[in-house]
């Protein structure tokens, strides 16, 4: 664990406020950005990272010495950003069903996209992406973001989540087939 | 030859598949599925890494200032501190040192228990106490007050009762010290004082136990016991014996417990 770390939370421990200060200094960004990419939204993210120093905060008394702060305070964030895409989403999710049956996701998720031409004559194709993630549920999509953009394992993506291993690498297989498909029109308009 | 599954090529791809090697030389040797497995390299390839907006330096600052207001000061937190390392620490080591030392104590009462009985009785034989008192009769003194017994039934006079139940009550006394006398006695090769002994012991006997009490008939009868006995003498002639014993430095009393 970071040294310095550790001395602000022994510091906060003690009755310093202000200690905690640095921490969230040191580790906001990274969290900022697991955050938007969960969320898909600034503001969200924005908020995902109060959150999550919060919660933090309130919890540091639980917290290990021998842990790494910014290991604990990223599943923190994960959290909440779970929670933050499932309650604006909620109803969403609870349409999508968790299956590999291709037939019932297609006829599941809402499509509001655009045709591929207009999307490749528009250059928009970070906007189908991001229409892509967001047919999938909130924990296939965060699975799939931890693994695939921020290179964690499935083990640290069921620990993140708070689920089996087994059960976040079949989220991640889940996200993929999923994203697939969504972008299948991309691939045969390029 | 068996395909492989989606499942498989994505695990693959991301380096977590179960069977790597495996995967990796039906690969090479499968154009279908090396085919397959390009495709969705390059479709996921294809999905960007979500760039997040540029944060400023500041960044960090402003989400603290936004939150340090509602957060409470840990105060206490020192307190707990202390209180759960090191009074907590304390508190086991304590418990620990308890538990070791309750099992000490019932590991050595067991111990005990498990003592052989014939250690147990050679512990406590001193410790019994005698439920009769004990009394040590010097011979010296008995026949020193067998004398006094005897001179005074010798004088004893018949008409008068009033000398009668002293006398029969001294005689019981007397008795009981006679026969612890005869018994240590019994246990020395002195046959002229057992034979004395046996002599008192049979007189004194039955002035303890004349029914009725002693009267002047069985007074005259205890006197000419006495009399035809000789007792009185030889009771005379034995504390004699013992008393110059006595001056000698020899240890004249013999005498044991009631």
């Amino acid at each position: 664990m970071d040294k310095n770390d550790h001395a602000a939370i022994q510091a906060v421990l003690a009755g310093d406020k202000e200690a905690y200060g640095a921490l969230v200094v040191r580790h906001s960004h990274i969290i900022f950005r697991v955050a938007f990419r969960i969320t898909g939204n600034e503001a969200d993210a924005e908020d995902v990272v109060q959150e999550a120093f919060l919660r933090g905060y309130r919890k540091l008394e639980g917290f290990e010495s021998r842990s790494n702060f910014g290991t604990w305070i990223y599943r923190i964030a994960v959290h909440c950003a779970l929670d933050k895409v499932k309650q604006r989403r909620g109803d969403e999710t609870s349409r999508v069903g968790e299956t590999n049956d291709p037939e019932q996701d297609q006829l599941q998720v809402a499509d509001d996209a655009a045709g591929p031409d207009r999307l490749l004559l528009s250059g928009e194709i970070g906007s189908m992406q991001q229409t892509a993630l967001q047919s999938l549920t909130a924990t296939e999509r965060t699975a799939f973001v931890l693994r695939h953009m921020e290179d964690r394992t499935t083990v640290e993506i069921g620990a993140a989540l708070g689920i089996e291993p087994n059960a976040a690498k079949q989220a991640v297989f889940r996200a993929v087939q999923k994203m697939r498909r969504r972008l299948a029109p991309l691939r045969v308009a390029t | 030859m068996m395909h492989l599954t989606e499942e498989e090529m994505i695990g693959q791809v991301y380096g977590e598949g179960e069977n790597a090697a495996a995967v990796e030389r039906h690969l090479d040797a499968c154009r279908q599925c090396t085919e397959a497995f390009a495709e969705l390299q390059r479709d996921l390839s294809e999905v960007d890494r979500v760039a997040a907006p540029a944060r400023d330096a500041h960044y960090g600052e402003r989400v603290w200032a936004a939150i340090a207001d509602s957060l409470p000061v840990y105060a206490v937190q020192k307190r707990r501190l202390w209180s759960s390392g090191l009074v907590k620490g304390l508190s086991y080591a304590a418990a620990c040192a308890l538990l070791v030392g309750c099992a000490f104590y019932a590991g050595r009462l067991w111990e005990l228990k498990k003592q052989p009985t014939t250690a147990k009785v050679e512990q406590k034989a001193p410790q019994v106490k005698q439920p009769i008192p004990i009394v040590v009769v010097v011979l010296d003194d008995h026949l020193d007050r067998s004398e006094r017994f005897l001179v005074e039934l010798k004088h004893a006079d018949m008409d008068s009762t009033a000398m009668a139940s002293p006398m029969r009550d001294e005689a019981r006394t007397l008795l009981a010290a006679n026969r612890v006398c005869r018994k240590n006695v019994g246990q020395t090769d002195d046959p002229e004082l057992t034979t004395a002994l046996d002599h008192l012991d049979s007189l004194l006997a039955d002035a303890a136990n004349e029914p009725g009490g002693l009267n002047a008939k069985s007074i005259a009868r205890l006197q000419d016991k006495m009399n035809s006995d000789g007792l009185l003498f030889e009771v005379r002639v034995l504390r004699s014996r013992i008393s110059n014993h006595k001056l000698a430095g020899n240890n004249p009393a013999k005498g044991g417990t009631i």
